[in-house]
């Protein structure tokens, strides 16, 4: 057990002797991961802040199912009782054509306009809030329509038509990152294992003289993997603490167009535990490359 | 299985004198179990074409035996065989109770760490220190390193570099080199000792040196095996004597004959 500790102590003695070795090949190493990590780190970010306002809208999101004129008060509460049942909604208040008139005229802020009209022309109605697990697109769609079933219902209105195609767009986005990612990932895998090949090679004399004295396959290659692990994480943090830079230059610049066209001028940075992914995902993008590169060069 | 026969030729007598290292203290007797066996080994390269050719041949424990010929004769090769970097074609080789044609891939490092190899250009690793190239042999085990910088002391001392110790090879004269080579491959007390041309590209006296301390080390009870077309040599040691040529061994001469 201590041998194996001992061994272990040399591996990492090893790894870190061969980074400090092989500047440059080290270098071509955590720069092609932190390269790669500021696109991907970057659609994470933009994903993250678009699904975080689809989530803000939902919030505040309120269906109206507007009812027929021939329902009445009673009706009204009735049906009111029959929507609540209905999954993913949380309450429902039946707003009678007398509520709906007044509030119109309180919104008009008293004005006389009203006063020409002899009959109420506004309906009935229920305004209904949603439940949290419903305010996402296709839920409220599917709450919509089972609206539209009830009886005496009209018609059904609210923000879920935009949310439809602002969730549509985010699906949009994730596909593209997620295909992106892919051919991003393959790029950085073949560089990063290709570079750490050519220091496989450039240490190829110590590696020939490890295993002329008795060094097994897992002594030859396990220090490989370690520095893969190493400057992958190096890598990923780099990219990391860049992508955070691009972002507080950028953010300042985007301001009033975020403003303008959704209403939200405050995007939010990725949160600690998602940095701490990113720098691990880089540190396991390391670790494969090398074992690609371990694999493919015969160092004994 | 028996041992199949192999060729002894009567011994001459030796008319050569003994080397200081072999006049400083009394030599252990070889004998015991043969640690090295080669029944009928053959090795092509290529088609029809054999570096070795049905050798047989017994080497003890303790034994100091060199193996002779001229350049091509099959040296080299023979020596590889013995610590796996080459599989025979045909044959078998047993090596400290091993079949070394039949060892895998994951017994070569444990055939490695019992068989101690130096080679005429040294195989020093340049980005080492002298103390650390030693060391690589008792690391490759996971010996701790306080215990491992300890031995690897008292061998720089035995080779006469301890002073050395924080130099890199680049540093170091031919001699030296060699000498760290040597210290590397006894650190870890091994076995075997494998010695391909150790002195080819020392000058004399710096040959002397060297073939004094691998002297030291069969006189120590390791089994060494060194490859030398120097005959003045060969003579000088009046050893064991294995002649290689074209692949077959054509004279096994015991100890105290001339070459």
């Amino acid at each position: 057990m201590t041998r194996v500790l001992y061994q272990l102590y040399y591996f990492v003695r090893a790894a870190f002797a061969g980074l400090r070795g092989s500047p440059l090949t080290t270098g071509v190493s955590i720069a092609t991961i932190a390269v790669a990590t500021i696109p991907l780190g970057g659609l994470w970010v933009v994903t993250g802040n678009m699904r975080a306002l689809l989530d803000r809208f939902g919030e505040e999101l309120q269906l109206t199912a507007f009812l027929d004129s021939k329902v009445r008060s009673d009706q009204g509460r009735s049906l009111a009782a029959q929507a609540s049942a209905i999954p993913g909604i949380d309450r429902v208040e039946f707003v009678s054509q007398e509520q709906a008139l007044e509030r119109f005229r309180t919104r008009l802020g008293g004005s006389a306009l009203l006063d020409a009209i002899e009959t109420n022309p506004l309906p009935a109605s229920l305004s209904i809030a949603l439940a949290e697990e419903a305010r996402a697109p296709e839920r409220v769609a599917a709450v919509s329509e089972a609206l539209h079933q009830l009886p005496g219902v009209e018609d059904v209105a609210g923000g879920e038509t935009w949310i439809e195609g602002y969730g549509r767009a985010l699906r949009l986005v994730r596909s593209a990152g997620m295909g992106l990612g892919l051919v991003l990932s393959f790029a950085t895998l073949l560089i990063v294992a290709n570079t750490i090949r050519l220091a496989v090679y450039a240490r190829r004399d110590e590696l020939e003289i490890l295993s002329l004295v008795g060094a097994s396959r897992t002594h030859l290659r396990v220090p490989f993997l370690i520095e893969g692990v190493v400057q992958g994480a190096i890598g990923g943090a780099i990219g990391v603490a860049l992508l955070f830079g691009i972002f507080h230059v950028a953010v300042p610049q985007l301001r009033d167009a975020l403003e303008l066209f959704l209403g939200w001028s405050d995007p939010s940075f990725l949160s600690p535990r998602n940095v701490g992914i990113l720098v691990v995902g880089g540190a396991a993008f390391g670790l494969a490359g090398a074992a690609i590169a371990a694999l493919r060069t015969r160092v004994a | 299985m028996s041992a199949p026969p192999v060729a002894r030729p009567a011994a001459e007598s030796a008319k050569e004198a003994p080397s200081p290292a072999m006049r400083s203290g009394p030599a252990p007797r070889p004998g015991g179990d043969p640690l090295i066996r080669l029944f009928h080994v053959s090795k092509s390269y290529a088609a029809g074409q054999f570096s070795l050719r049905d050798v047989s041949v017994e080497i003890k424990k303790g034994e100091l035996v060199f193996l002779t010929g001229p350049s091509g004769a099959g040296k080299t090769t023979l020596m590889k065989l013995l610590f796996a970097a080459e599989r025979p074609s045909e044959g078998q080789i047993l090596v400290l109770g091993r079949n070394v044609a039949r060892v895998g891939e994951r017994g070569i490092p444990q055939l490695r760490r019992r068989v101690g190899v130096v080679f005429q250009d040294f195989k020093l690793i340049a980005s080492r220190t002298v103390e650390e190239n030693v060391a690589v042999t008792l690391e490759v085990i996971g010996v701790p390193p306080r215990e491992a910088r300890a031995k690897v002391f008292a061998m720089l001392r035995r080779v006469g570099l301890q002073h050395r110790r924080h130099h890199r090879p680049a540093a170091l004269s031919g001699g030296e080199q060699q000498r760290v080579a040597l210290a590397r491959a006894l650190v870890n007390e091994p076995a075997i000792l494998l010695a391909d041309e150790p002195t080819g590209n020392l000058d004399a006296a710096l040959t002397v040196e060297i073939m004094d301390l691998i002297a030291a080390a069969a006189s120590r009870g390791t089994t060494v095996l060194v490859a030398s077309h120097d005959a003045a040599l060969v003579r000088r040691y009046a050893r064991r004597v294995l002649k290689l040529d074209g692949g077959r061994l054509v004279e096994d001469l015991p100890g105290g004959a001339p070459a």
